[in-house]
């Protein structure tokens, strides 16, 4: 994330025409001349780095995660996704499995700063990058603003969604830090609760919002 | 018994609050004022666990993670009806991994026949996930496949497949004890039908009722399959160890898991331990063992490691329960004043190999109406079991007969609301109808159909009752330790409801301590019998006691510090943690000080749940009354696209006196917005050639994400009626009645034609405009 | 998931000397096939591992492919999106907002967030059928070489309407809808590093042509980037997507338009509609007939109604008539 967000600034200075607003987002365009901005000369740096191309697996293999900011070795099979090398193999039980198939989003963890489906994630493909799952979100001592607004408006009943939630709704608010309830709602579209706590969740993210 | 004659408030804050003289047993505590005058109760007191749910903290069943444990995986059948002839496991126990795998066996080690596609045949433990499910693969079943019947229509027919040859017992149902159903009486796939309930069987005479009429109203009502989605899959981790069987278990009823676990062994209840920590919703689908409990006790013990098994999402769908669908037939006789003389109800629904498929007590109980007779069918399909769903049966009922007294009213020309004050004679929905239609604004309600342009919008109403039921055997301790500390313990489990929150607010009024003082140590079959959670019994049935005992603790401390200070126990007050003596105010010791100075280790004081006061005695865990409720919907319908949009509903409610306001408010949402899904979204899909359920995700079974949600404005009506210690009552299942009816209205009065069956896809909206 | 090798590419061609079966090839194969078959964002294939559908022996990355997610524009050459590139970042990008319009609806409505960070656009265009009875690894359906389609008389609901006799499914891909309306081309490479372009029209194809494939993509090819051509300054367009519900989901409906106005008039109109039939469906009849016209509502609803003329709905599913004819009308207005 800091990452591109640098090269995009780097590449500004020398670009014509070009929206500021648009390079911060990383996904800018120029309508003059033809310019790469996604990730094209960050991918280059990463290739350089891997030198032995190999066939990994079946069996397990020693892969090194970065986690909450702090590298965790462990020994996964290809078929690991994300979301087992979390729960089963480093117990960060946070990160919860609700349909498995990336549909209820209970899984959602920051990769490079993005939420994704760390169900439909393969361990192997999250070497390198920075994980953040909601147990480096906030410390109990130390709470995120969404955190403390959860616990504040009631926003979580029985808790299986919340972790996710929570991380869904941190993310939306680094980019939007002023939404409007239509706003929060498209940003959490993608966490299904059961229990119905909707109400609550978009009433603690607006209130989040105004203490970020 | 000792008793004691004291006066408790009764009636409604602000309309028609009295008082009532109950006379009670001696050793419980005097009567709390309103909650106006209270400090924790009755209050949105922050949720007891809510720093662990929001930090991923909180372990839930899933989450369990114990040296040396296996994973386990069901088999399940991939055909609805057929005879096992051959299982062959050999390729599966030959996988690097695979420690045990076990086939489910009759009582005359016979393989069961399967009766549903999905049904579980055996079970693989491995020391993964992915090994686990891998072998399943590899596990060949052979079968002698039978004809089979998905369809609750088809079933009825007489040359229909039968699902089973001999009669059935309706199987002991924890999670609501008010559906009733006689399921030995058979004919084919039909079983029943119950013809009463705790009501009382049919009363008057319905011919006469049906002559009186100057109007007959009949229509058949259809609802759908519902299954329940709990985010986290039925499960649990079993840790057999020869004295001690520890099950950590995701259930809404520690109690009923545990015994159904030592009963399946033969074993002392003593030795089987259930935990549940934090149990990821159930909505009454998790109140039993089921299959999958002793199977996972079973790999346990043949492997001597724990097991973990949690079901997966397809599995969650197909076999762990569903709300059964309904064909509900109603005739119902008015007169031109609005009065009705009969009211013939007949009902059919499946709940697959299960039965429970009623549609509640609901037409029998709601309205005034002298002459009454029901009839509730079982059928029984080719399909996964049934299981409670908040207010089992209820929810199909009501949208019939909710939908049937708003055509009637319209018919009248009455307002709906004004119709149901000639036919209903509750105080508190009366009340409930005013003051949530003031909120609503329901004057705004236009003609039917009258909108012009292609968005409708619509307004409609429902109503609904539940009785207050609640469970004797629940039990709690509160333990005052010596040095500090103070705990409740009960086997009784939070699913989500709140329950560690209101016994920590409960504890807290009663002992005048602050509440982060108070430890709740819940959800454990060491501790005291709780309730289940379900029928909405728990608040109403565990405050008492464990205020009841916090009473009992807390006096035995303060004869201490009478004998201290040379006072009586009469004069002392605890206040903000506090103890004090008003007859002498040199007198002043805090509460920790209290604990230092304790004779012993520890107080420890137990109290059950008791009668009603008043001299009412619980059959069949009803008490007194009933919770009303009033909800008001309002729509907006795509009359091109057949799109049906909930904007607003307004939800009224009662449970006696609330004990956390937030969280009853959360829950209603909750019941509110299942509701809406059940109106609107939800149903499953059946493949009638191949007898599976088709729609088995969480993105082809369609349920509301954030979009979808509506505005939701709650009345919350305090009740009392000195009826406990409390005076409390639960909400889960009340607020999840009404919605679908009031939607099903709103979208009457939007595009002025009525849809009798639910769920109002766009499909069925264009056909009612005769677009299709 | 069954186990499989894992290697991550480190160019184009390096993935071309690797694979040796597209992911339908070996849709219902037994495991241990010996099969190499790529992966983007994993979205779909992942889904059909995990259902057993699919076991391929070794997954071979392109994500890891250098270069290949870039999104570049050019007035005169248009738009060029890389297969790697995510959903997410299409969505973001202000450029198509402003530009193609109906390709930014259409992102922005598929999936989740979540999945929109992970799924690529190869990858979307790649994706199989939702279709109930493909995705059941229970039911050995006409896709999968039985000339059985449930659908026919089944659970229908969500299935095509049109050119659907023999399978009722619908392609998955909402984008390619938008991505159709804008004439967009797929840039396929093959392992002897030749490049063709492909008018995505003729990049999926129907089952009655081939039940088992839906698209044209084979083992020794790989989507490196879709071009869309330069819109002129009067081009209007608008994407609908009709769903059970708004938050996410599979589309029951859409539609893409876009509409080159000049005086007030429709010069060209390009409409395409998904969810209708087993393809993405081109729609010229209706297209024609706002053309050389100034919009009203009147021709709107006479392109929608054209649109409709020749469907062919199964017991469940006639409700999607009145739904596109609905949406195709209002896709039109807004567009222009």
């Amino acid at each position: 994330m800091k990452k591109s967000k640098d090269k995009s600034v780097r590449y500004s200075k020398s670009g014509k025409g070009i929206s500021r607003r648009g390079f911060l987002k990383g996904a800018g365009l120029t309508t003059v001349g033809t310019v790469a901005l996604t990730g094209g000369i960050l991918s280059d740096v990463h290739a350089e780095e891997r030198t032995n191309r190999e066939v990994l697996g079946p069996d397990a293999v020693v892969i090194s995660l970065k986690i909450n900011g702090r590298v965790r070795s462990l020994a996964v099979e290809p078929r690991t996704t994300l979301a087992s090398a979390l729960r089963d193999h480093l117990g960060l039980t946070g990160t919860k499995i609700g349909c498995d198939r990336g549909a209820c989003s209970a899984c959602t963890v920051w990769l490079d700063g993005k939420p994704v489906n760390s169900c439909l994630t393969l361990a192997v493909e999250a070497v390198g990058k920075e994980i953040t799952t909601i147990e480096g979100l906030g410390s109990e001592e130390n709470l995120h603003p969404v955190q403390e607004a959860f616990i504040e408006h009631d926003a979580s009943q029985c808790g299986f969604c919340t972790p996710a939630m929570v991380m869904t709704a941190a993310h939306f608010l680094k980019h939007n830090p002023n939404p409007d309830l239509e706003e929060v709602k498209v940003a959490l579209r993608g966490n299904f609760c059961r229990c119905g706590t909707h109400p609550n969740v978009f009433k603690a993210t607006i209130a989040a919002s105004k203490k970020m | 018994m000792d008793k004691k004659k004291i006066k408790f408030p009764y009636g409604i804050p602000g309309h028609n609050l009295s008082e009532v003289e109950r006379e009670i047993p001696a050793d419980e505590p005097p009567a709390w004022p309103v909650n106006e005058k209270l400090k924790y109760v009755g209050k949105p007191v922050k949720r007891y666990d809510a720093l662990a749910k929001v930090t991923g903290r909180a372990r839930f069943t899933a989450d369990v993670r114990l040296p040396g444990m296996l994973f386990a995986k069901f088999l399940r059948s991939d055909t609805p009806h057929a005879k096992i002839t051959r299982i062959d496991i050999r390729r599966a126990e030959r996988i690097p991994g695979v420690y045990a795998i076990h086939i489910i066996k009759d009582i005359d080690g016979n393989y069961p026949d399967v009766k549903y596609a999905g049904q579980a045949i055996a079970a693989v433990a491995a020391s993964s996930l992915e090994i686990a499910t891998e072998a399943v693969k590899k596990i060949r079943v052979d079968y002698d496949y039978k004809p089979f019947v998905v369809d609750v229509e088809e079933a009825m027919k007489p040359d229909a497949p039968v699902v089973f040859e001999k009669e059935i017992e309706a199987k002991e149902d924890a999670g609501d004890v008010g559906v009733t159903y006689e399921g030995t009486k058979a004919s084919g796939n039909l079983r029943g039908p119950t013809t009463s309930s705790f009501y009382g069987g049919p009363r008057g005479d319905l011919d006469k009722g049906f002559k009186e009429a100057d109007m007959i109203l009949e229509h058949t009502y259809r609802t759908q399959v519902q299954t329940h989605v709990p985010l986290e899959t039925h499960g649990m981790v079993v840790d057999w160890k020869p004295d001690l069987v520890t099950v950590y278990a995701s259930t809404q009823n520690t109690k009923n898991f545990r015994d159904e676990i030592a009963d399946y062994f033969e074993i002392p209840r003593s030795q089987v331990r259930v935990i549940s920590e934090f149990t990821g919703g159930g909505f009454g689908a998790k109140h039993s063992a089921g299959i999958y409990g002793p199977v996972a006790a079973i790999l346990s013990k043949k492997t001597k490691r724990p097991v973990w098994l949690m079901l997966d999402r397809k599995e969650e769908h197909i076999s762990a329960g569903n709300r059964p669908n309904s064909i509900h037939y109603l005739r119902i006789g008015v007169k031109k004043s609005g009065e009705l003389t009969a009211i013939k109800q007949v009902s059919h629904g499946t709940a697959g190999v299960g039965l429970g498929a009623g549609v509640g007590r609901i037409v029998q109980a709601m309205y005034q109406c002298p002459n009454f007779t029901t009839a509730q069918y079982d059928v029984l399909t080719h399909a996964g079991p049934g299981a409670p769903w908040r207010a089992p049966g209820n929810v199909q009922g009501a949208f019939g007969l909710e939908q049937a007294v708003d055509e009637i009213a319209y018919k009248l020309r009455k307002d709906p609301l004004d119709y149901r004050d000639i036919i209903d004679k509750s105080e508190i929905r009366k009340l409930e109808r005013e003051r949530g239609a003031e909120l609503f604004d329901w004057d705004k309600r236009k003609a039917p159909g009258s909108d012009k342009g292609v968005l409708k919008k619509g307004m409609g109403v429902a109503q609904s009752t539940w009785p207050r039921f609640v469970h004797l055997d629940s039990t709690a301790e509160v333990r005052l330790l010596n040095g500090g500390g103070i705990e409740i313990r009960s086997a009784v489990q939070d699913i989500g409801t709140g329950t560690k929150t209101i016994l920590a607010q409960v504890v807290a009024e009663e002992l005048g301590v602050p509440i982060d003082d108070v430890n709740v140590l819940i959800g454990d079959t060491f501790f005291p019998n709780g309730p289940p959670s379900g029928g909405s019994v728990v608040t109403g049935s565990i405050t008492p006691a464990v205020r009841n005992a916090a009473y009992k603790a807390k006096m035995q401390l303060l004869e201490q510090v009478a004998g201290k200070w040379k006072s009586d126990v009469s004069n002392l007050r605890i206040a903000d943690g506090i103890i004090t003596d008003s007859k002498d105010s040199s007198k002043s010791m805090t509460f920790g000080d209290a604990l230092k100075g304790m004779r012993t280790g520890q107080i420890i004081a137990v109290a059950s749940r008791s009668d009603d006061y008043g001299g009412f005695k619980q059959e069949w865990g009803l008490a007194y009354g009933d919770l009303g409720s009033v909800q008001f919907a309002e729509v907006t319908v795509d009359t091109e696209t057949g799109f049906v949009k909930v904007d607003r509903i307004v939800a009224a409610h009662s449970c006696g006196r609330p004990i956390n306001t937030a969280q009853v408010k959360s829950q209603i949402n909750g019941g509110v917005i299942q509701g809406m899904s059940y109106a609107l979204y939800e149903y499953r899909a059946m493949d009638k050639e191949t007898g599976m359920m088709m729609n088995t995700g969480v993105d082809n079974y369609k349920m509301p994400f954030a979009m979808e949600i509506p505005d939701i404005d709650i009345v919350l009506i305090e009740d009392y009626g000195g009826r406990s210690s409390t005076d409390a009552y639960g909400i889960g299942e009340p607020a999840n009645i009404a919605t679908a009816a009031a939607i099903a209205n709103a979208v009457y009065n939007a595009i002025g034609v009525r849809i009798y069956e639910l769920p109002l896809t766009p499909d069925k909206i264009l056909k009612a405009l005769k677009k299709i | 998931m069954h186990k499989f090798s894992w290697y991550e590419a480190g160019s184009v061609e390096d993935a071309l000397a690797k694979v040796n079966a597209t992911v339908s090839e070996i849709v219902g194969r037994k495991p241990n096939n010996s099969s190499v078959v790529f992966k983007a964002g994993g979205v779909d294939l992942m889904d059909l591992m995990k259902e057993g559908l699919v076991n391929p022996e070794t997954i071979v990355s392109i994500k890891s492919i250098p270069g290949l997610d870039k999104i570049e524009y050019d007035d005169k050459a248009g738009l060029r999106i890389g297969a790697n590139a995510t959903l997410g970042e299409i969505e973001n990008n202000e450029i198509i907002k402003e530009k193609y319009l109906a390709l930014h609806q259409a992102v922005a409505e598929a999936g989740t967030a979540q999945l929109r960070n992970s799924a690529t656009l190869g990858g979307n265009l790649a994706q199989r059928t939702r279709c109930w009875y493909f995705r059941s690894i229970h039911h050995v359906c006409f896709r999968k070489g039985s000339g059985v389609c449930y659908a026919q008389h089944g659970e229908n609901e969500f299935h095509a309407i049109i050119n659907n006799s023999k399978c009722a499914s619908v392609h998955a891909s909402s984008v390619s809808t938008a991505l159709m309306a804008f004439k967009a081309k797929v840039v396929i490479m093959d392992s002897e590093g030749k490049k063709k372009e492909v008018e995505i029209g003729d990049f999926f194809v129907h089952p009655e042509t081939d039940e088992k494939r839906e698209n044209i993509l084979k083992a020794n090819e790989l989507i490196t980037e879709v071009v869309i051509p330069p819109v002129t300054t009067g081009t209007k367009s608008h994407y609908i997507k009709y769903v059970a519900r708004e938050s996410h989901d599979w589309a029951l409906a859409d539609v893409a338009v876009t509409l080159e106005m000049t005086g007030g008039k429709c010069r060209r109109a390009e409409i395409v509609i998904g969810a209708a039939a087993p393809v993405p469906l081109r729609l010229d009849e209706p297209a024609k007939a706002l053309e050389g016209h100034s919009i009203n509502e009147k021709l709107a609803k006479k392109a929608g109604d054209i649109a409709m003329r020749n469907a062919t709905p199964l017991a469940k599913n006639a409700y999607k008539i009145p739904v596109f004819r609905a949406i195709i009308k209002r896709a039109i207005l807004k567009a222009v």
